[in-house]
């Protein structure tokens, strides 16, 4: 298909070479394709691009991402939910030595995106979560954890944090939520466009840098 | 159409089918290479970006590729998508395939690891009565092994230990870093060697199919090579019993094609082998093909710190460069509760510290990331998995894949022997590393699921006796003269080694047999 959108051809010169020649040898279109009275159009393949665009040189267009110039409109989690989970990314990740944190990078924002498109476990993982973080945080102080000072949140959390290694978070529920969510909030976090501005700024390497692999001549009808 | 296109039909593209083209093409006799996906173009298809320019800043896409435990976002486009060729397992014992399409197939990817398998391997039954010797020794495999290791330009040190057999070496006589040295003298206490780890260099910053192999069949003149095209079945002349070519799809507009051949070697990857061979009901007068389905233990590993680099007091003296400590247990002593062996991969390493290691946040995490920066030193197991006839695939005729081809439905779980390898070899690691006077800050004892190394092996093994095995030891269906499988799926057990010089030396060995039996009008 490409080699086809390639080469520039017209319509008239592709219509009118039904026969290939020998390199080196002129010759000239056969008769009945020039004065048929059929016109070519109805039988003849066409020709993909005819719109003579072929020397076009794309122009450099001043182009940003979204998040340079937008914030996420969050819709999964439920408004005490994300108030839960704003709070866990400030303690967790707080703007640390010139760096961004959680809120800066709008990680939790993000996260409400990206737990809306994850599988059922992975969302219930974080409502429930989210859920019990803040009825232990009423039950111990009676405030919502969105409300809670550093010495109360340190409380809830420390008893959870555990060490462990990719590909095999802890198991029990609640310790899987809180570390899985820590890690989420640092990668969305040191992973946005703020974190590397800090970065480069700092003249340190931005983190976050890979090499990327397009689509690889997809399938046109992918998983039919 | 009833003329040959090709005197011989390959099927695959990576380290084996392109072995096997080299081989046969240098020989003069033409090679056609169907593969199931597109080339790749290096130039083109890549790119250096930062996570915040991707749709999902870096996540892998939820939902998508989650038995690919080593997709991301960056090199997700790079994996066979489990939707658009899924397979079957019990929930309860979920399997990794994980799988490559592109042209070159995993050869683009591969970790380099490159080791010899040893007689401890190749006749493993002789050591502890279990399971099946192979029909070949090292001293069969050895001069292949040193034809391959030159191509592929094997950096390495002899070591002169019958379980990791020396090889052609670029010699690697660098100098241990300090932290290796304490290593090195805690396993000297405990009985474990401590090696240079042997690894591939290749050429151009690539090991592949595509770069050390198909270049010299492409010389030739003899190779043809069709991308993104799916084969379905291999077809039989009823009249003689031979295979004569082969069924496919176009992986685009699914049109339906076949394509005769003298013969047909199948190098599309273990697995894929095996379930083209179900699915057109050939060379299983046996029983035994999708059978013995084995791979290699990978995940148990410990992370330390090495105390004297923290701080900022690291230095390239002391941190730095990679270990092997080739299979130790059961050689010279008998280990209480599992047979065979584990090696473990060790690093030192300059770079920052992952934050799982440590259970803080904040401030607090911060401090201790930049403390114990360019102090880490890690290990990681490989180990062998038994092979068991109830560990097999089988067609699934409920569930076909984008172009209507019944999947496989895989049936296996790690056993008790794994399990009480992957506790020793956990075990093992932490006393070397108490003993070297490091930090231990992570162990973890679990396996991945099987499939995750990336090596599976089995399911169409080799042997003497056409009632146990699917091939013969020159990778030759004892059914059919004409039919070849020359990937994973040939090995009689899985030792710990990374698989690949291996199947590289069987299908080089394998290719100049056919080669030599198409002289002499065998097949």
């Amino acid at each position: 298909m490409k080699a086809i959108v390639a080469v520039p051809v017209t319509a008239t010169s592709m219509f009118g070479q039904t026969t290939t020649a020998p390199s080196g040898e002129k010759t000239s279109a056969p008769q009945t394709s020039s004065t048929s009275t059929v016109p070519p159009a109805d039988t003849a393949p066409r020709s993909i691009d005819q719109r003579g665009s072929f020397g076009f040189q794309s122009p450099v267009i001043p182009a940003t991402v979204p998040d340079a110039i937008a914030t996420t409109e969050g819709h999964f989690f439920d408004a005490r939910q994300m108030a839960t989970l704003r709070k866990l990314g400030d303690i967790l990740l707080p703007p640390l030595d010139g760096y961004p944190g959680s809120a800066q990078a709008s990680a939790p924002e993000f996260i409400d995106f990206l737990i809306s498109v994850s599988p059922a476990e992975r969302q219930h993982m974080y409502r429930s979560g989210l859920d019990q973080l803040n009825a232990d945080a009423e039950k111990r102080f009676a405030v919502p954890f969105a409300d809670v000072n550093a010495e109360q949140a340190d409380a809830l959390l420390r008893p959870w944090l555990r060490v462990w290694m990719r590909d095999h978070p802890p198991a029990e529920p609640f310790a899987q939520f809180i570390n899985l969510a820590h890690e989420d909030i640092r990668t969305a976090t040191m992973n946005s466009q703020i974190w590397s501005i800090a970065a480069t700024s700092a003249g340190e390497r931005a983190p976050g840098i890979g090499l990327y692999w397009s689509p690889i001549d997809p399938d046109i009808e992918m998983y039919v | 159409m009833t003329e040959a296109q090709a005197d011989v039909l390959i099927i695959g593209s990576g380290h084996s089918g392109g072995m096997v083209a080299k081989v046969l093409t240098e020989k003069g006799i033409s090679c056609l290479m169907l593969n199931a996906g597109p080339i790749v173009d290096f130039q083109k298809d890549r790119e250096l970006k930062p996570a915040y320019e991707l749709p999902y800043r870096g996540f892998k896409m939820p939902g998508r590729l989650e038995h690919v435990f080593q997709a991301t976002e960056f090199n997700a486009n790079t994996w066979v998508d489990e939707k658009e060729v899924p397979y079957t397992y019990d929930q309860g014992n979920p399997y990794n395939w994980v799988r490559v399409r592109l042209f070159g197939g995993r050869s683009l990817f591969w970790s380099r690891q490159s080791f010899r398998l040893s007689d401890y391997e190749f006749k493993a039954k002789d050591h502890d009565g279990f399971g099946d010797n192979w029909p070949i020794s090292l001293a069969d495999l050895a001069p292949y092994y040193s034809r391959v290791e030159e191509i592929f330009r094997v950096s390495g040190h002899p070591d002169g230990l019958p379980q990791y057999p020396d090889g052609n070496f670029v010699v690697n006589d660098s100098p241990w870093s300090g932290s290796m040295q304490r290593f090195i003298a805690a396993g000297k206490k405990l009985n474990v060697p401590v090696c240079k780890p042997r690894s591939a260099m290749g050429r151009d910053g690539l090991a592949s199919s595509i770069n050390l192999l198909l270049p010299d069949a492409i010389a030739t003149g003899k190779f043809t090579a069709v991308p993104n095209v799916v084969v379905r079945q291999i077809t039989m002349d009823k009249n003689t019993g031979r295979a004569n070519g082969a069924l496919f799809v176009d992986r685009h507009s699914r049109r339906e094609m076949s394509v005769n051949a003298r013969v047909v070697i199948l190098a599309a990857g273990c697995l894929e082998s095996t379930r083209l061979l179900l699915n057109s009901g050939l060379a299983n007068s046996s029983g035994v093909l999708g059978h013995y389905l084995i791979d290699n233990v990978y995940g148990p590993g410990v992370v330390c710190s090495v105390p004297e680099a923290r701080d900022g007091k690291a230095t390239p003296d002391l941190m730095g460069g990679g270990a092997l400590i080739p299979r130790f247990r059961n050689i010279n002593t008998k280990a209480k509760n599992f047979i065979r062996g584990y090696a473990l991969n060790v690093s030192s390493s300059t770079r920052p510290m992952d934050p799982r290691n440590f259970a803080a946040y904040g401030a607090d995490l911060q401090k201790k990331l930049d403390s114990y920066e360019g102090s880490g030193f890690s290990m990681g197991m490989m180990g062998e998995v038994l092979s068991h006839y109830e560990h097999y695939v089988s067609i699934d005729k409920n569930v076909v894949d984008a172009w209507d081809i019944p999947v496989l439905h895989v049936e296996t779980s790690y056993t008790d022997n794994e399990f009480n390898m992957a506790r020793d070899a956990v075990d093992t690691g932490v006393a070397m590393a108490e003993a070297a006077g490091f930090e231990v800050l992570s162990r973890n004892y679990d396996p991945n699921p099987p499939g995750y190394s990336i090596h599976e092996l089995g399911t169409c093994r080799m042997g003497d006796n056409p009632k146990t095995s699917v091939l013969n030891k020159w990778n030759q269906s004892h059914d059919i003269k004409n039919l070849y499988v020359v990937d994973g799926s040939s090995f009689v057990s899985s030792g710990w080694q990374n698989p690949t010089m291996t199947i590289l030396a069987l299908s080089m060995r394998a290719a100049e047999h056919l080669a030599e039996q198409m002289r002499q009008g065998n097949v």
